[in-house]
This record gives structure tokens, sequence and C-alpha cells, in this order.
């Protein structure tokens, strides 16, 4: 027994003494189409410079209702069938930062704390005392801070910034599982003939289990 | 059954007869509660694991530089392919839940001992069986994790006596997890689900010798069989209903809650993850395989670990008849396994750096092992302790039936090699 009180209180000082390091900003992100093509605009003006999203295509921006004249200009002469391939080249990437800007594609899925972690990290930018810049979230991260959050001094100016973050981030949870709403809608249909089919499959076993004496 | 065409059947092939002897006909103890439904449940999820996979190998493609590709195609492009995938993602974790439940449920109520022996052992390579399968699987999405947990785990190879080197090389087909280890794992994880049908099938067999344990611990009278359908075939409908329900809500609201994140990053040799960690079915091994200090101590502890079940059968030496129902001492040993495996848990899901994981991991490997030694003599002192205390008038009763049946049965076999005329 007494193992067993020094393995719990062990359990319990291992847990305190893992807290997490940097704290992460909860938020609730869009799954609407207008907060998505809202947040595929702040994308594409913000991350499209250097970000790739292999796995999306201009046609799939056209599924989220955004005008076709927009997204025509986006991608010029490539086909609706392109994905968002940064504007940047890799070996101008990495000429500026000794490596290429990650596909963000899944990135939303890609890190624990997900879309959390990927807002805290936008807006997660402060101006060193020497001028640059880093992050609280992500301190190794070669990303120049790509809102300009860190030189921001009004609060409405940094509210404004902490929703194009937001937007951003919507937008990039939908691109690593675009079926996401169709998913949860069947899954409450499916959820539903389950729990009807389980009622009438319960009935059915009393009754059947009644014969006996 | 009757009928012209089931007439012609019968005359070529014994269907009727199959039929009353393992469904209509076959006794089962009436009194068996919802933990009996969990064996019917991994049949399911075995038979789901299966249809998904074919659909799956219809759009995955077993290459090293098109794998994740294709899984993203599955997920965006194919029709319901993310149904297909979150399923059988989720499946995996699914089988291995029903598994769990499945084995504790036999070392509760004992269902592993005489005549069952030799269905727990089948049980215990089909559990191997699926480990194996869901191991080479999860190197199919070839992310972050696929990868160097494959490494990680093929690596250990390298403590076979003599030849380790070569059977790593061996087992990857090249000299680190690579473009052959892929196209190998994917043709085995093809395969070893048709093996598992087949174990199956002995498994079901063996079941239906001995017929099914129950929680009284001892063969019923006739009287307390109940033919398996319609009664058992209704209460286990009843129960996939609610395991449906269940793993719907993984599949459809939170499917990713069981792929790490890391996985959702293309596979590269040259960028080790911070953390390795298995999947959540792995992690009491994966703890016991890290708390030894020397690898080959750590992979043979781990390797053990899993086998020890099986030994069960000949460490449990107590004749007092319902696994832990009639069983204090062995209930509460029997809880702290759990809660050791709990423990272990958390220590194979923790990175470990920290000094205090280590020790606990220790700790509870040691009463993993020892939770096991002890119950040869813990369950003949229980057991004296049990008959000295009183027990309920109808356990001794079925204690003094369970033994001559056992020797009858002796005695028949004896009868049957011709020993005794």
């Amino acid at each position: 027994m007494s193992t067993l009180l020094k393995i719990m209180l062990l359990g319990c000082l291992s847990i305190s003494a893992f807290a997490e390091e940097a704290k992460l900003e909860n938020i609730q992100v869009a799954t609407d189409k207008p907060a998505l093509a809202r947040g595929a605009e702040d994308w594409m003006n913000n991350c499209h410079t250097c970000h790739t999203m292999k796995y999306v295509k201009y046609s799939d921006l056209l599924s989220l209702g955004i005008d076709k004249a927009k997204v025509d200009g986006w991608r010029g002469e490539a086909s609706v069938d392109t994905p968002l391939i940064a504007q940047m080249s890799d070996a101008d990437a990495m000429a500026t930062f000794a490596r290429v800007p990650p596909d963000l594609s899944l990135m939303a899925q890609a890190r624990d704390g997900g879309p959390n972690y990927m807002y805290s990290y936008l807006i997660g930018y402060y101006l060193k005392p020497d001028g640059t810049t880093g992050n609280h979230i992500f301190p190794e991260t070669k990303m120049p801070d790509p809102l300009g959050i860190s030189s921001v001094a009004g609060a409405a100016q940094r509210t404004e910034m902490q929703n194009t973050a937001k937007s951003i981030t919507s937008f990039l949870t939908w691109a690593a599982d675009p079926h996401t709403t169709d998913r949860t809608r069947l899954g409450y249909y499916v959820i539903g003939y389950l729990i009807v089919l389980s009622g009438l499959l319960y009935v059915v076993k009393k009754q059947i289990w009644s014969r006996l004496k | 059954m009757s009928g012209p065409i089931i007439n012609w059947i019968d005359k070529r092939f014994p269907l009727t007869s199959f039929v009353k002897h393992e469904l209509t006909d076959y006794p089962t103890p009436r009194n068996l509660s919802y933990w009996w439904n969990f064996g019917f449940l991994a049949g399911i999820v075995l038979v789901l694991q299966v249809a998904t996979g074919i659909f799956l190998a219809m759009h995955y493609k077993a290459d090293s530089t098109l794998a994740f590709d294709s899984i993203q195609h599955i997920m965006r492009e194919v029709n319901y392919g993310w149904l297909l995938r979150y399923m059988h993602a989720t499946g995996a974790s699914a089988f291995f839940f029903v598994i769990f439940v499945h084995m504790a449920r036999t070392l509760y109520y004992g269902s592993f001992r005489a005549p069952r022996e030799l269905l727990w052992w089948t049980g215990q390579g089909l559990l191997l069986m699926l480990m194996a399968t869901a191991f080479m699987g999860y190197l199919l999405p070839w992310g972050q994790m696929s990868f160097w947990g494959a490494t990680v785990i093929t690596n250990l190879f390298k403590v076979t006596p003599f030849i380790g080197e070569n059977v790593v090389i061996w087992l990857r087909g090249d000299y680190s997890v690579g473009d052959d280890t892929l196209t190998r794992f994917f043709s085995l994880h093809y395969l070893f689900p048709f093996l598992i049908i087949g174990a199956v099938i002995v498994h079901l067999v063996a079941l239906h010798t001995v017929k099914s344990s129950n929680p009284s611990g001892i063969d019923l009278k006739d009287k307390d069989n109940i033919p398996f359908h319609p009664y058992f075939t209704a209460k286990d409908l009843y129960g996939l209903g609610i395991f449906l329900i269940v793993y719907s809500v993984f599949v459809f609201f939170m499917p990713n809650s069981l792929i790490e994140p890391a996985n959702n990053i293309p596979a590269n040799p040259m960028v080790t993850p911070s953390h390795i960690v298995p999947e959540w079915y792995f992690l009491p091994f994966y703890a016991i395989l890290r708390s030894v200090p020397n690898m080959f101590g750590g992979v043979v502890a781990m390797a053990l670990s899993v086998m020890m079940f099986a030994f069960m059968p000949f460490l449990d030496r107590s004749r007092i008849p319902g696994g832990a129902r009639y069983r204090p001492i062995y209930r509460i040993q029997f809880y702290l396994f759990l809660l050791d495996m709990l423990v272990l848990g958390y220590v194979g899901y923790k990175p470990p750096t920290n000094p205090s994981i280590v020790v606990v991991g220790q700790v509870a490997t040691l009463c993993y092992f020892a939770s096991f030694f002890v119950v040869p003599f813990v369950s003949k002192i229980e057991e004296r302790w049990l008959i000295k205390r009183g027990l309920p008038a109808g356990i001794m009763e079925l204690m003094e039936r369970e033994k001559r049946d056992l020797e009858n049965r002796t005695q028949e076999h004896r009868r049957r090699k011709g020993d005794l005329v």
C-alpha cells in the first residue's frame, strides 16, 4: 500500500513539474463561410508571399464563396486547380531566411495546441531592446513579425490585429481539414440514428429475454 | 431451417447442423454480464478495419515520396475519404480499447483458468498480431511520428544476440527506415488482418469447445445455459449500438484527438521530433522499455511485459471459483494492476527528462512484474484464508463440483485413450 501512495505522490509532483512553459491563448475559431473567406483574404495579404499551401487550390477558395474576380486576380495566369504556391521562390527564401518557410496546409494540426498555438504565436511578437523582434511562443522562429503587432501602440489597433490573427487562424484550421463542417453535420445524424437504433435494440433484447423464466 | 434449397445444401455441406451447433443450440451461460460483449465487439471492429482498410488501400500510395500526399488526397478529394480514414485511425484505438477490456474481464473473472488455457493463449497470440499490425499501419501515413516511431522500434531488434545489426537491416530493407520499409510494412499491414481472421477462427473453435466462462466462474448446469441465438445475439447487438455511439463521437467530433500533431508533418530523416511518443495503447509497454537503463534489458522487459498474461493459468493457483468475485485479495490485486497500468501509461507519455518521472516509471515497472510474481503465493494464501474464514455455502459446493468435474473429465480422457476399462 505504501508503494502505491508513493507512486501517487510522485505522480502528483511530476504533474506540477511539467507545467507548460508558455501560456497559449484560447480562441474559438470561426467556421462560417464569410469568416473563412475573410480569413483567406487575410492569409493572401499577409502570408502568401512566403508560404505555400500545397493541398489547397484556388478552386477551394471559390467554394468558400469568395468573389471569382478576386480569386482570378490572385491566381493570375495559373489555372484554378493550381495549389497556393508561395510567391517567393525557395532559392530566394533560402537566401533571405536560410530556410524555406514551412507549408501551411496542415499547420493548424501540426503543433500541440493546434489553432490556439497558431493564434498565440501570431500575436506573440514583441520588440526586443535591441530593436529586433522576438516571439514568446516560439523564440527560435526565423519569421519576422508578419502582422506588425510588436510595433503597435494603441489598444484599438492591437485588437484589430488580434482579429486578423484570429481570422487567419480560422482559415488555416479550415484548410487543415476542409470537411470539418460536413463531418460534424453528418455526425449528428449518425449519432441520432444510432441512439434510436440502440433504444430499439434494447427493447428487442428486453422482449427476447422476457421469454426466459 | 428447411426448404428445398437448404435441403440441397445440407446434403453437400453441414449448414443447418453448423448453425444449430454454433448459434441456435450453442449453450451460453445465462448470467453473462455486459462485460462478455467485448469479444463480439472486437470481431466487429476487425471487420470495420478490414472494410475501411481495403477501400483506403485503393487510394493510398505506398511510396515514400507519395504516401503523405496520398493521405491528403484521401482526406480532401476522395468522396468520403475523410470518413474512411478517420474510421480506420479511430478504429485502431477502438480495437485496442475493446481488447483491453476483453482481457481485463478475463483477468477479473479468472476466465483463463482450466480448461480455457488454450483459449487464453490464442488470445495472447491475437494480441501480438494486433500490436504488429497497428505498429506497421502507423508507418503508412509517413508523418514524423510514423517515421521516428518505426525507427525507434525497429532499432530495438539490434539487441538480438550476434545477428542484431542484420536483423534490423532485414526488417527495414535498408540501413535506415525508408521507402523499402514503407512498402514492406504496407504489404504486411494488408496481410496480417487476414492472419488475424484465421487466428480468430481458432480462438472461436477453442471457445466453442470449452464454452464461455461466466461470472460465477464454474461450469453451469444445463438449465442455466441458454442458446446463443436469439438471447446473446440480441444482447450483443444492443451492446454494439452503444459501442458505435462512442466510436462515432470520436470519428465525427474529435478524430484528431488520437492523432499526434507531429504526424501532420511529413517524415523527415534529418529532423528528430523533440519527443517521440507511441500511440496510447503502447504507452505502458513503452514506459517499461524506457524504465530499464540497459537497452537489452529494456527490450526483454517490454517483450516479457506483454507475454506475462500468458503465464496467468500457471500463476493463479487458487481453486476458488469466480475470479475476483469471491476473492477480495485478488480483486485488490486486479485494481492495483489497472492503476499501475495507468501510471505506466502516464510515464510513457511524458518525456524522460524529469528524474522523478524516471523513478516513478521504474517503481511502476517493478510493481507491474511483482503483481504477476506474487500471484502464486497470494492466491494460495488467500484460498486457505477464505476456506478458514468460511466460504458461502454455495461456493464450497461449487468447488467440490468443479473438482469432481475435473476428475470426471480426466477419467473420461483416460477411458478414451484406453488406459481404464
